[in-house]
């Protein structure tokens, strides 16, 4: 029982420095727990205790990097395993036992690795609803969760089944996709950001996109009354065929300056008129 | 068509390119038949249509985009309907029986059925493309437009 003691005091002897030196127990002394090695449930058992005031110092540091705990949590793994390894070395007594729970520690460390990377998948592919509450409850549930990571390990668990679910995790990222999508669209056409729901976005989509074509097929018909009416008129019926040398460049010009001049004319209202003015043509 | 400044891939429909194209076809129309009795005054709206699609399709990348791609063929092959009838019913069925997200899904049917070739493709593919064919229908109503301004005040 030595060792744990001296480790105790070690660490909240250099507590203040490397404050995530007792973070990185519970995790290992719980494995072991598991897997039932008396004296790493000793330990466990003196630094659930000093756990618990070390997490009370702890928290503000925590709260203040608290962002992406799962990752640093994973990525500080390694390094404090290192770290462990060489203070045990050093406590000759302990090195068969604690090399075989060191051994443990690696495998539940990898799990967990493995946990934390899917569970960040899953938080990355959810759609926003799921995103919302996983990303709350994830967070809230690290918080609540440290001095008690045995809840924290099952619910990650939970989120990974469902995460891992290959149908739902392509559901979700096809899904993802198109609403990305629709938001590109959105800002395309004038006046949708306002809409709020997919089904009525879609709405008004179609609607735009059908009113442009019924604009064109107004204008076409237009066109063709131009078309018709002017060929006495030098404007088309002078063009030869197939050279784009010889377009005559004045007419080239107007059409350019007047398409500039009706850009800023052309909004909204406009095509909606436009609309209503094709119907009553087409329909008369 | 004579002109071979075919813009391979844009982003931003080409205003030039497309009105340089629309008003070639139309003078071609106009060499085809220069007396058009008015009972074919139909048939010349649709010619006219057809041109004006085609040559937005040109203008906004040729074969680059799926959609132009679509109208081209389309517009080759003269008759319009029954192709593309099939390929939409055969992803009908397929996406039918996907039972999520049924809103978004119905609300695609309907603009597979607008935009063309969209019975072809997939949920998130047929919104890029409808983006893209947006601007386009847009950049050509402008066109049209002006080209109509220009002529009737001729």
């Amino acid at each position: 029982m030595d060792p744990p003691l001296v480790n105790d005091s070690s660490f909240s002897a250099a507590n203040p420095s490397s404050y995530t030196l007792s973070e990185i127990w519970p995790f290992p002394v719980n494995d072991a727990v598991r897997s039932g090695l008396r004296l790493a449930v000793d330990s466990g058992r003196v630094f659930t205790r000093s756990e618990l005031v070390e997490h009370s110092g702890n928290k503000d540091v925590v709260s203040t990097a608290e962002e992406s705990t799962v990752t640093d949590l994973t990525a500080g793994w390694g390094r404090r395993k290192t770290r462990d390894l060489n203070s045990e070395d050093d406590s000759s007594k302990m090195v068969s036992s604690s090399s075989s729970g060191n051994e443990l520690k690696e495998s539940g460390d990898k799990k967990r690795k493995i946990c934390g990377s899917e569970s960040g998948n899953g938080d990355g592919s959810m759609r926003p609803e799921g995103e919302t509450s996983s990303g709350g409850g994830s967070k809230a549930n690290e918080q609540k969760n440290k001095p008690e990571p045995q809840k924290d390990y099952i619910h990650v668990r939970a989120r990974r089944g469902q995460a891992t679910d290959r149908h739902s995790l392509a559901e979700r990222a096809r899904r993802e996709k198109i609403s990305e999508k629709m938001t590109a669209l959105q800002d395309i056409i004038p006046g949708c950001n306002k809409i709020i729901g997919k089904a009525l976005v879609l709405d008004e989509i179609i609607n735009y996109i059908q009113s442009l074509q019924r604009q064109v097929e107004f204008l076409s018909m237009k066109l063709e009354v131009v078309n018709s009416s002017a060929s006495t008129g030098p404007s088309i019926g002078v063009y030869p065929s197939g050279d784009l040398g010889s377009l005559p460049i004045d007419v080239h010009r107007t059409i350019y300056e007047q398409q500039e001049a009706n850009e800023t004319r052309v909004s909204q209202p406009d095509w909606l008129h436009m609309q209503v003015d094709g119907n009553f043509n087409r329909t008369t | 068509m004579a002109s071979s400044d075919k813009t391979t891939n844009t982003d931003i429909p080409k205003k030039d390119v497309f009105a340089l194209h629309f008003l070639q076809s139309l003078s071609n129309l106009k060499a085809q038949n220069p007396l058009d009795s008015p009972d074919k005054a139909n048939v010349c709206v649709k010619k006219i249509k057809l041109a004006a699609y085609v040559s937005m399709a040109r203008s906004a990348g040729g074969t680059s985009r799926l959609w132009s791609r679509a109208l081209l063929r389309r517009a080759a092959k003269g008759n319009n309907k029954i192709p593309r009838r099939k390929k939409k019913v055969t992803w009908h069925r397929k996406r039918r029986s996907n039972r999520r997200a049924p809103v978004v899904e119905e609300a695609a049917e309907r603009l597979r059925n607008l935009v063309p070739g969209g019975g072809a493709m997939e949920t998130s593919k047929l919104m890029e493309e409808t983006a893209h064919y947006i601007k386009c229908l847009s950049m050509q109503v402008k066109v049209m437009q002006c080209i109509v301004n220009g002529l009737s005040t001729k």
